[in-house]
């Protein structure tokens, strides 16, 4: 599914947290939010999921106005820093969550929720933890369900938050390589918000960097090694040109 | 001086807390088990201990609504006019209880803004039972809401947008993600709330007619039949009522064990060697 962002602009009190963004992201992409923090890629990415509304501007989802939709109608799949996971529930019903409160028209039987479950833990290679709590995990672990959960409703769009933020450099490495295999094979429409420069050129397929709420430099790693930069994102980026 | 702190406390503690009570259940079987149980039989002290508990009822459910709306209020949105309502929401806590059922004479009484309509409709409020469930209400509001803004504060509503990126609808949130949240919380804030509109009697006091038998809840029981020298009957009612007090205590203890133990078996689980060795290694 492609989106789209029109002039979008999003304050909090007096200070612009994202400022006049424009954006095009086409199907099957895999885009990297890039930026210091503060910078407004991460509201960005919760105003695309429809968990902040934006002052100003439109998103769509395809040829849908999605601007004013709450975050339950737009259904994008969401995973966070933190993994919100549901601690009370046990790793089956956190991945069975969006499955069972879906409209009892579109909701699946238990068969199918039960097989939908069990063959998304077989997805993220982590059979057998079905009853395991999420205390119990790893934050690697934790963070896998996290995506199980968010596939399990079939979202077109898919929003990580810093997935790989709370983890360590090696699990982080590894989480990376996965998802970059897991793309590959779906070619699920991906954002991703990074401070970290060496995941967002190496997973995705268009970096953006943010600064102060605008876009400072779009392209493709290529692109943006190789062209023209600001002075911001010179520094950024440590580049010598 | 760990000797002499504890040694205060614990003189303390036994002069104002268990001596008293002490005393209410000596006062109460001081002329043989007999009278005190002959005291359970009277019709305007059982009167008395259903009025009580109705007004409990009805208080105590109102305001595990409204404290779980307020709370939800407060703890996940940023609106106009919140710090004021987080203010408001303590003022039955600052304001003596006697105000709080004179609020209500004022608003409802027979001089009241809103008496005359009230009397044309031929509604009574205030020397009745609606006027003691409303000055209840307002006397018991904050335990619930103020038991689970700390807790919404500290958990904080991650779980709850995630529920909502999964679809899920405000109810469906508040059943399956809020409420097994805080339930130990809530069920705490109910008993706390539940103790108060047992035990209250400043704002019933001033909007009850005081007629044993009709309008007469315990705590005014009490003291209609300690002023006509009933003590015997007068302890026995307060030996009744502290017995409540004892139940809600050892109640609000056993929520507070049962949600230690549960917190502590999330860290305990936490230190447990986790499945597969090294769980942060992906096979394949």
């Amino acid at each position: 599914m492609s989106i789209e962002i029109t002039s979008l602009t999003k304050s909090f009190g007096a200070f612009p947290a994202v400022n006049d963004v424009s954006l095009k992201i086409e199907t099957g992409e895999m885009v990297a939010f890039l930026g210091p923090s503060g910078s407004g890629k991460t509201t960005l990415l919760r105003l695309i999921a429809g968990l902040e509304f934006a002052d100003k501007g439109e998103i769509f989802f395809e040829d849908e106005n999605v601007t004013m939709k709450s975050a339950n109608e737009r259904k994008a799949g969401f995973v966070f820093q933190s993994y919100a996971l549901f601690n009370h529930m046990t790793i089956f019903e956190n991945i069975a969550f969006g499955l069972r409160v879906a409209p009892r028209s579109k909701r699946l039987s238990k068969e199918k929720i039960h097989e939908r479950v069990l063959s998304l833990l077989e997805t993220i290679q982590l059979s057998g933890l079905e009853n395991r709590f999420p205390v119990q995990l790893s934050g690697g672990q934790r963070q896998r369900i996290a995506f199980a959960r968010a596939l399990a409703v079939e979202p077109k769009v898919l929003l990580l938050d810093e997935p790989f933020g709370a983890l360590d450099a090696k699990v982080r490495r590894e989480l990376r390589t996965w998802l970059g295999e897991f793309h590959e094979r779906t070619r699920l429409t991906s954002l991703f918000v990074t401070h970290d420069q060496e995941e967002a050129f190496e997973v995705a397929d268009r970096v953006v960097i943010f600064d102060k709420g605008s876009i400072q430099k779009l392209g493709t790693p290529e692109e943006i090694r190789s062209g023209v930069s600001n002075a911001f994102v010179r520094d950024f980026l440590a580049l010598d040109i | 001086m760990r000797r002499l702190l504890i040694g205060i406390v614990l003189a303390f503690f036994t002069l104002f807390l268990a001596l008293p009570l002490i005393v209410v259940f000596q006062g109460a079987l001081a002329k043989g088990l007999g009278t005190f149980l002959i005291a359970f039989t009277d019709h305007d002290i059982l009167h008395s201990v259903q009025i009580t508990l109705l007004v409990a009822v009805i208080a105590v459910p109102a305001n595990a609504l409204f404290g779980i709306a307020a709370a939800w209020a407060i703890t996940r949105f940023r609106f106009w006019g919140r710090a004021l309502l987080l203010a408001l929401i303590d003022l039955p806590l600052w304001v003596s209880p006697v105000i709080g059922g004179l609020i209500y004479v004022l608003l409802c009484g027979r001089r009241g803004y809103l008496g005359p309509w009230l009397q044309a409709h031929d509604i009574r409020i205030i020397f009745a039972l609606p006027g003691m469930v409303l000055t209840t209400t307002f006397v018991t509001f904050p335990f619930v809401a103020r038991s689970l803004i700390p807790l919404m504060e500290a958990q904080g509503c991650e779980e709850e947008e995630a529920a909502l990126t999964l679809g899920a609808g405000g109810f469906e949130i508040l059943r399956r993600i809020t409420l097994p949240k805080i339930r130990w919380g809530f069920f705490y804030g109910l008993i706390l709330c539940n103790a108060r509109a047992m035990g209250e009697f400043g704002a019933v006091s001033v909007v009850s007619a005081k007629i044993s038998g009709m309008t007469n809840t315990m705590p005014l029981e009490i003291e209609r039949l300690y002023n006509d020298y009933l003590f015997a009957s007068a302890f026995a009612v307060a030996s009744a009522l502290s017995l409540l007090a004892l139940i809600t205590l050892s109640l609000k203890t056993l929520a507070e064990w049962e949600n230690k133990r549960q917190f502590e078996a999330g860290q305990c689980s936490l230190l447990e060697p986790t499945i597969e060795g090294n769980g942060d290694q992906l096979k394949g």
